[in-house]
């Protein structure tokens, strides 16, 4: 069974990771994203250090983009079962914001399946990221969605 | 008509409030919402900007009807 959920509690990468394991399957790809302290500005290349992350979401719509995501990789990749859980709220550095899981028969189509969600999620689902750093902070922005059907 | 309006992050920031009342005339688009709310809150013209109907990203041409939900935000950065 799929599921995608939001969560203001820390995540426990291994339970995302079981939830989602089927008989039929053979293979489990989990990817654990996590805060980093060190971001590159994209505009000024400058590194700056983050003391902690906020992240906040649309939360129906971000539940509704997930599932629209799941749906699409299900047609494209021969997956099984997949589980999203991003947190939200403050995150303390090297915590983890967001566990994808895909189970498929194979591995290949699992790996293929999970960068495909990640990529597609940081394009789409209305969740944002603050950064706060000891000299100020700042909402990233992300890339434009140019067109969403 | 009257129409919900959402903010998040950094329009949430730019306005001051993360929710407004809009009154608008009959057949008003998605995008003259959103030039009518950047109108009033100038500081979100330094955003790029998504808008939302009901849980959907809308293009812009779409007609609002009383009772929709809109929502503003800058490209998403989840993840």
């Amino acid at each position: 069974m799929d599921f995608f959920e939001l969560t203001t509690e820390p995540l426990d990468i291994t339970s995302v990771a079981r939830r989602v394991v089927p008989p039929e399957c053979g293979a489990t790809v989990t990817l654990d994203g996590y805060a980093r302290r060190f971001t590159k500005d994209r505009e000024t290349g400058e590194v700056r250090e983050t003391l902690y992350l906020v992240y906040e979401a649309y939360e129906p719509m971000a539940i509704k983009e997930m599932e629209k995501l799941v749906k699409v990789a299900h047609e494209q990749f021969e997956i099984t079962n997949v589980g999203i859980v991003h947190r939200l709220g403050k995150l303390e550095i090297g915590e983890t914001s967001i566990v994808i899981s895909v189970a498929a028969p194979h591995r290949k189509d699992a790996f293929a399946a999970c960068e495909w969600l990640i990529r597609e999620l940081k394009r789409t689902v209305p969740i944002w990221k603050k950064e706060v750093y000891a000299d100020g902070e700042q909402w990233v922005e992300g890339e434009l969605v140019t067109q969403m059907s | 008509m009257r129409v919900r309006t959402l903010f998040f992050g950094a329009t949430a920031d730019e306005v001051g409030k993360r929710e407004l009342e809009l009154c608008l005339d009959e057949s008003t688009t998605a995008s003259q919402a959103l030039s009518n709310i950047v109108e009033q809150f100038p500081r979100l013209s330094t955003h790029k900007l998504r808008i939302s109907i009901n849980l959907s990203y809308a293009l812009g041409e779409e007609v609002l009807r009383d009772g929709d939900e809109l929502a503003i935000f800058t490209a998403v950065s989840g993840g």
